[in-house]
């Protein structure tokens, strides 16, 4: 990558976290709202699992080391594709040429001008305090390995979120509104990825692994920390594939939103 | 600079155009004439249907990592400014984007801040400014890192007086200084200041490209002769006007120059009688388009 282009990334990052933060109590309170809101699907999970002591083999620590996986890498992600969540609104409002008359790509101004950095707060504390919590408490052993890996994992579960974000964007090129497409492609498995996938139906959990491949964003990481039974219905290999999966499923996205980018259409007037 | 050759896109019908470097052409005609489609075509924002669009050398569609820098585009509804940013960052933000040294962006900012006026508010988000105080920054953003090629649509929608002059005296100064300024406006006073050529659509066709001498000859354009007069009334049977006024001592004569000159007509009313006050105005542009305008519509 040029100096240049690092440069600019650096402008950009302040530039969108000074203007998201420019009203500190704001921003806090906005942060802190994201990070309770998100919290509470989470106290559901814990006091289900008060009530059952296990689901499928699960407790409560370890659903909850599931769900951080989750909560972090959307806190990650969002840093980074915001300008792909609500592209439709980019395109819909005819911002969409303001990146077309730049000398830079177009994928590279919409992932790098802005960011919800409440959002990844909010989440991303979120994620880190489930992380403090559990670590210490579901018997994984630290060690440069585990630790390499759960980096790995993390950036794999990023990219794979990614690629449903950019290939949702590319989309908008073709459908008039992705809204709905966006809801159940990414905020409802989203849902079913807090829960271990071994119990939902096998439409599901196939789904999950093979078309919208959440499981590998939080449920095969966790199981090679757990290894829990439940997991040995899967390929072994599985467990190692989040880096992979995340690189392939993004780099088909960004052909397609290649391919589909001709089909732009700018207004007369 | 910018050709465009047999393009056909929406309205537009075969539009030819070259703008060779250092040129100032202005884009007029009425409401829905194609001229926003134009700029967007030559911006590379739309891809003609038919023929062939070069800017700088370049398809604009495709290659605009290699000529960008150079370029520059305001479109009203297309804001170069994020709108969460405040103006300042907003405008470290584009000088990174093209790449200026820091020095130069720091001179170029206060020229900027002080020649349209935004200083006072330049640490306000530009989504809490007026209208009019956006207009200022986002037209000063399309000028900050100064582009060889610069297309402006109705840029001084929104500015009040001031800042379309301060506007207007900046574009003069950078295409003094060598730029190629393509600009649509409604504004016929800021085209004839700016503008060396004129380019003139009508309902999607190129009607007229060329000099103002040349539209003024082309349209008919009138002239409008006042004098006083001491002494008879002269005999004007033999002058090919279009109209005339009889006021006391005041004759007032609308004629057109390429029928007949100025210097004609006094001559021969000076053979006559007396002048003691002459007053010559020759139509300004805003005139011409408007007379063109009724042509087309008769």
């Amino acid at each position: 990558m040029q100096s240049d282009t690092i440069h600019l990334i650096g402008v950009y990052l302040k530039t969108t976290a000074k203007a998201w933060f420019q009203y500190r109590v704001d921003a806090i309170m906005r942060s802190l709202a994201v990070f309770l809101r998100e919290a509470t699907g989470v106290v559901v999970i814990y006091l289900t699992l008060m009530k059952f002591q296990d689901l499928n083999g699960w407790n409560v620590y370890e659903m909850l080391f599931l769900c951080s996986l989750l909560f972090l890498t959307y806190g990650i992600l969002i840093i980074f594709f915001t300008g792909l969540r609500d592209f439709g609104n980019t395109v819909r409002k005819g911002e969409f040429d303001r990146y077309l008359l730049r000398p830079r790509g177009l994928l590279f101004q919409i992932i790098f001008v802005n960011a919800d950095w409440f959002a990844a707060v909010g989440h991303g504390c979120l994620g880190i305090s489930l992380f403090l919590v559990t670590a210490g408490k579901v018997g994984v052993v630290w060690n440069v390995g585990t630790v390499l890996y759960y980096l790995f994992a993390v950036l794999g579960g990023v990219l794979i979120q990614g690629a449903i974000f950019l290939l949702l964007a590319a989309l908008n090129f073709y459908l008039l509104e992705t809204d709905s497409l966006k809801e159940l492609l990414y905020y409802d498995m989203k849902k079913f990825a807090a829960y271990p996938i071994s119990i939902y139906s096998k439409v599901i959990q196939i789904c999950m692994i093979y078309v919208i491949p959440f499981a590998f964003v939080n449920y095969f990481p966790a199981q090679f920390f757990l290894r829990k039974q439940d997991g040995a219905v899967y390929p072994f290999a599985c467990l190692y594939l989040t880096p992979v999966v995340g690189g392939g499923v993004y780099l088909l996205a960004y052909l397609f939103w290649r391919y589909s980018i001709r089909y732009y259409k700018s207004s007369g007037n | 600079m910018v050709q465009l050759e047999y393009v056909r896109k929406f309205i537009l019908k075969d539009v030819n155009l070259h703008i060779p470097e250092g040129m100032a052409v202005g884009l007029i005609g009425e409401s829905g004439a194609g001229k926003t489609t134009l700029l967007k075509l030559v911006s590379g924002l739309l891809v003609p249907d038919a023929g062939r669009v070069s800017t700088m050398g370049h398809d604009p569609g495709h290659y605009r990592k290699r000529y960008g820098r150079a370029f520059s585009a305001y479109f009203t509804g297309i804001p170069l400014l994020e709108p969460q940013d405040t103006v300042r960052s907003g405008y470290e933000g584009i000088a990174s984007v093209y790449q200026m040294a820091p020095s130069v962006f720091v001179r170029e900012y206060s020229m900027l801040t002080e020649r349209l006026g935004f200083g006072e508010y330049q640490n306000q988000p530009v989504e809490a400014l007026s209208l009019g105080q956006r207009a200022r920054v986002e037209l000063g953003a399309a000028l900050l890192y100064r582009p060889r090629l610069l297309v402006l649509d109705e840029p001084t929608v929104g500015l009040d007086q001031e800042a379309k002059q301060a506007l207007r005296d900046l574009l003069k100064e950078r295409v003094e200084q060598g730029m190629t300024l393509l600009i649509s406006s409604h504004d016929m006073n800021e085209v004839s200041h700016l503008c060396g050529r004129i380019a003139l659509l009508h309902k999607g066709n190129l009607e007229f490209y060329g000099d103002q001498e040349q539209l003024h000859w082309q349209y008919h354009s009138f002239h409008t002769m006042q004098m006083r007069i001491l002494g008879p009334l002269p005999d004007l049977g033999d002058i090919p006007f279009q109209q005339y006024q009889i006021e006391g001592d005041r004759l007032t004569l609308v004629y057109s120059s390429n029928y007949i000159t100025s210097a004609e007509i006094l001559q021969q009313i000076m053979g006559q009688t007396s002048i003691t006050e002459l007053v010559i105005r020759k139509a300004d542009l805003g005139q011409v388009i408007l007379r063109h305008s009724k042509a087309f519509l008769e």
